[in-house]
């Protein structure tokens, strides 16, 4: 069976010689069949035996068909015939697979990135359709948030939850500092339970896995598993690593084994750089009391396998019961739980299909639909391209069909050439992809490695499938039209007579680009507008000149009375950094942490009813480094300190709110638990509000600040302001800090800046690719419009011979021309309106402080579009103007 | 008199005539089948050599390109194992038919 197929392989591709060959050998046979006849005396031998042997062409191709499978052969044939008629009219063939190539190129470059994020099961997970992530929330006043980070709730959850799961694991990745010295560098770790490798089919390269017994209370073991890729980089794969030690956070691991070469766990994107068991981490991280606080957390999460035939639906509610539990065990009484209202629920173990998805996958998918629009709006020029070489070309389809070639052959024909020039887009489309989904990632999913297009299977197999769809789908068009031919009327009515008639497929697929087009520019427009609100919002402070710094600790334990001189020391070290304009201490960081205490305030019941109030504690000179205004009073000075009296300063906001009407200067408030006993702090000034909670926060927030110290916390780090670059300042900051930083203790320095650049992030990408797709939407659009009206033109000649005969005056073609163009556009516009006004309210969530429906917006992009109609028609207006009445008519 | 190949039967009649000559050209086996057949077979060369192509692709028989007595180019088949099998087992089923035909023609019980 192999062979057969090797054997027709050979033939197929050595077809010219072999077709000689047989050629050779039928005249040979002819030849002494000749001979033969001769020598028995036939007087005319050569034509009886030309006559016995047949129609040599026939019998030549009916050996030949052996070699192939059915119809293969015809089919390059016409992939051949194809090529030479692209060849004869290389224009159409470039912009064709030009058309297709962008359209294909911006599909593929946003699956390869959608795939990636939503679509692909974590590599090497067993039966990942079985394995959910589980997601705890809880409400505090009325307010639904997410929770469940604490070891000790994990570990209620996968306690109680045996009749849903047959396995759950926990995980978390951190940075963390590997290595000690100059030799130090943070990097990805993940923090895995010891049955979390179970989840996968990969059994490890080199040692083996912690075991459970490794990963066990009170501290767990010390032992460390490499990636496979870190393997290769630090130990360059030498077998030694093995038994070898290295500094991990605060704990020094040895290493027992390396994972499978593809084993990544949960984080493709970020690969960690080695696993360390659960119980080893927490122990260290979280104290001794790890395994039963409720109270502190490092991001912890769950992935649990369902039991066979146990639902979703049937395994959040199990979960939910178990968190409920757990909430008993943590010693809150059942009206506190009432309060909680706690929620659990399973959802698919890709993190961007759960419900807390990220506003960059929400963008990401509605881009992929964009895309998609505009692959359509590709296939639609094409197919009008292609119906358009079809008409033209309807008297010699029509001859042919009248000499008896079968009207399947051609239409496999047709679709020859269609598949032919998708393929070719195809290719061309797939370096498009490569220089597209490298920007991509680059903007949106930052500090990963380049995402292969061309190297991927699954975007390699994404891109085959859309090449087939969208070759039979122009394709089919022109089939359609070529199946309608009247033989007789197209014979006869010859190619010269050309009565003008308007193709109403083609003026459909053209209304539908106008449509497609004001709908992906309407998108552009609103993203466009999102994005400058975003941007033109005050923050309450400067990002773009801020540095964070923060502390990292390892192993060195410091009290709060060292941990403060240390900071100090820290600011003083700052300041005398070149470039650096102002220092200050602080224990959160706005779009990033929060700090939250229990405030009371005289005449007021529950403040909570209004909100949340976060606060900061800084020192004197915190409102210069970020930029804060202050508004009244003072900011904080030197002589704010510990024995000194208590002060605070408040934002606007929450002035007006707990004192409508008073003037809060010099009000008190109480902070501490319980609050109602705590001493008053005096507010001192009143500084501008400040978005503490990124862009989109879930509730209402209010800001107050106080002095470092005057306040008990001092794990903060500093913001640091800086004139000029930030970015050339991090460096020589980070290293005149390190210095007076104790033992292997760190610091690291990063802009504010990105912070808040990640939380906008998805108007960014949602206003670039939606104004690049709508302005190549709107390019193809044009393109169609131009080629319709220019061919529509053409077929007018004669009726506008005639006008211009009968005194038409070259402004009234004109008119007629473009008035053909405009009324496209202006169905186009239309119709695409009604749409983006019907799937307004769809995108509203994404937006920022814009109505989807805004009629500037709609106005502006109405415009655009009948302008552009306007423009692609008027260079065939001119054309139609120019016809001769003379030449045109003495033509016929 | 001439009558026509059985159909299905012409891949064998090829098959065993190459076997038996060892090695010939397309008119030779179209004259050795009707030499042998004693002039009842005319193979038409309209079935010969799509048959021929038939039997080089499926592997039964390979074609070299080599010279006639009188030294004209000429491709010569031969059998190769594969097509060995395949006649035998071709034969094997054609005798099974003809012996078939053979006592539905003459139903005498004695082959009982």
């Amino acid at each position: 069976m192999l062979g057969q197929f090797w054997r027709r392989l050979m033939l197929f591709f050595g077809l010219d010689r072999a077709t000689q060959d047989l050629e050779d050998e039928m005249r040979l046979h002819r030849k002494l069949r000749a001979e033969q006849l001769l020598a028995q005396g036939f007087p005319d031998a050569d034509a009886q035996a030309r006559r016995r042997f047949g129609n040599a062409t026939r019998i030549a191709e009916e050996s030949r068909d052996t070699w192939f499978w059915p119809g293969l052969e015809a089919v390059w044939q016409d992939a051949r015939v194809t090529v030479r008629s692209l060849r004869r009219s290389p224009a159409f063939a470039a912009g064709v697979m030009l058309t297709f190539a962008l359209g294909v190129g911006a599909n593929a470059a946003m699956f390869s990135l959608i795939d990636r994020m939503m679509l692909r099961p974590p590599a090497l997970m067993r039966d990942p359709a079985r394995v959910q992530r589980v997601y705890m929330y809880r409400s505090v006043d009325g307010v639904e948030s997410g929770t469940g980070g604490q070891y000790a709730r994990n570990a209620d959850i996968a306690r109680w939850t045996t009749t849903s799961f047959s396995a759950v694991a926990m995980h978390a990745a951190r940075q963390l500092a590997v290595g000690v010295g100059q030799d130090a560098r943070e990097m990805r770790i993940a923090i895995v339970s010891a049955n979390f490798f179970g989840f996968f089919d990969a059994p490890p390269a080199a040692g083996r896995y912690f075991g459970a017994a490794e990963d066990a209370p009170p501290s767990g073991s010390p032992v460390a598993v490499l990636s496979h890729a870190a393997w290769q980089a630090q130990y360059g794969g030498r077998p030694d690593a093995i038994g070898s030690t290295v500094q991990i956070g605060a704990v020094v691991y040895t290493i027992i084994g390396v994972a499978a070469e593809d084993f990544v766990g949960l984080w493709p994107l970020r690969p960690p750089a080695a696993f360390i068991p659960m119980s080893t981490y927490s122990a260290s991280a979280l104290g001794p009391q790890w395994q039963t606080t409720y109270s502190s957390s490092f991001g912890i999460g769950s992935i649990a396998r369902l039991k066979p035939g146990v639902s979703v639906d049937a395994a959040s509610a199990d979960l939910t019961t178990a968190l409920v539990q757990s909430y008993r065990a943590e010693g809150r009484t059942e009206e506190r739980l009432t309060a909680l209202r706690p929620r659990a629920l399973a959802a698919s173990v890709l993190l961007e299909r759960g419900p807390d998805r990220s506003d960059v996958a929400r963008v990401a998918t509605w881009l992929g639909g964009v895309a998609i629009i505009v692959l359509l709006i590709a296939c639609a020029n094409v197919a009008s391209l292609l119906l358009a070489r079809a008409l033209s070309k309807r008297r010699e389809i029509a001859v042919r069909l009248a000499l008896g070639v079968s009207r399947t052959r051609l239409l496999t024909q047709l679709l020859t050439e269609s598949m032919v020039l998708a393929a070719c887009g195809s290719l061309l489309g797939v370096f498009v992809a490569t220089g597209m989904s490298a920007m991509l990632s680059a903007a949106f999913l930052p500090g990963i490695d380049r995402l292969s297009v061309a190297g991927d299977p699954r975007t390699l197999v994404f891109i085959g499938i859309i090449t087939v769809v969208v070759g039979a789908f122009t394709g089919v068009l022109p089939v359609l039209q070529a199946r309608r031919l009247a033989l007789t009327d197209d014979l006869k009515a010859g190619a010269r007579a050309g009565t003008y008639r308007r193709s109403r497929t083609r003026s459909a697929l053209l209304v539908l680009q106008g449509a497609l087009s004001l709908v992906l520019l309407v998108g552009a427009g609103l993203f466009v507008r999102s994005l400058r609100n975003v941007r033109d919002l005050r923050l309450g402070f400067d990002p773009e000149s801020v540095l964070v710094v923060d502390l990292k600790m390892r192993d060195v334990r410091l009290d709060s009375a060292q941990t403060a001189g240390l900071r100090l020391r820290l600011v003083a070290a700052a300041t005398r950094v070149p470039g650096i304009q102002h220092a200050s201490l602080q224990l959160s960081t706005p779009f990033g942490g929060s700090s939250e205490w229990p405030i009371s305030v005289a005449g007021v019941d529950s403040v909570n009813k209004f909100g949340r109030f976060e606060f900061n504690a800084v020192s004197p000179d915190y409102f210069a480094t970020l930029g804060t205004r202050i508004l009244r009073g003072r900011a904080f000075e030197s002589g704010d300190l510990g024995g000194a009296r208590r002060v605070m300063v408040i934002s606007e906001a929450m002035g007006k709110v707990l004192w409508p009407g008073e003037d809060p200067l010099e009000k008190c408030v109480r902070i501490g638990i319980p609050a109602e006993t705590s001493p008053c702090r005096y507010v001192v000034g009143i500084a501008e509000d400040i978005r503490s909670r990124g862009f989109t926060p879930k509730a209402k927030y209010f800001y107050y600040y106080l002095p470092a110290a005057q306040w008990h916390q001092q794990d903060g780090g500093l913001f640091v302001r800086v004139a000029g670059d930030t970015r050339s300042s991090i460096e020589p900051l980070r290293r005149r800090l390190q210095e007076e930083m104790p033992g292997s203790s760190y610091v690291t320095v990063a802009r504010l800046g990105e912070l808040v650049d990640a939380q906008s992030r998805s108007w960014v990408m949602g206003a670039t690719v939606f104004t690049a797709f709508g302005a190549l939407a709107l390019v193809l659009a044009a393109v169609g419009l131009y080629s319709v009206i220019a061919y529509n033109v053409a077929q007018r000649r004669q009726e506008l011979a005639v006008r211009v005969a009968l005194g038409a005056a070259a402004g009234d073609v004109m008119r007629l021309v473009v008035g053909e163009g405009l009324r496209f556009g202006v169905t186009g516009a239309a119709v695409g309106t009604a749409i983006a006004i019907i799937a307004a309210p769809r995108i509203a969530p994404l937006l920022f402080n814009q109505s989807p429906r805004d009629p500037t917006v709609f106005a502006t992009v109405t415009g655009a579009l009948l302008l552009v109609a306007v423009i692609a028609s008027i260079i065939p207006a001119i054309r139609g103007a120019r016809v001769d009445p003379n030449a045109a008519l003495r033509a016929e | 008199m001439r009558e026509e190949i059985p159909p299905g039967t012409l891949d064998m009649l090829i098959l065993k005539t190459v076997s038996w000559r060892k090695e010939l050209h397309g008119f030779e086996i179209a004259e050795s089948i009707r030499a042998t057949s004693s002039g009842v077979f005319v193979v038409e060369e309209g079935s010969l050599y799509p048959a021929l192509q038939r039997l080089l692709v499926r592997g039964w028989v390979v074609g070299e390109w080599g010279r006639t007595p009188d030294n004209r180019r000429a491709r010569y088949y031969h059998v190769t194992v594969l097509g060995k099998r395949q006649l035998e087992r071709s034969v094997e089923s054609y005798s099974r038919v003809t012996r078939a035909i053979a006592d539905i023609l003459d139903p005498s019980p004695s082959r009982a």
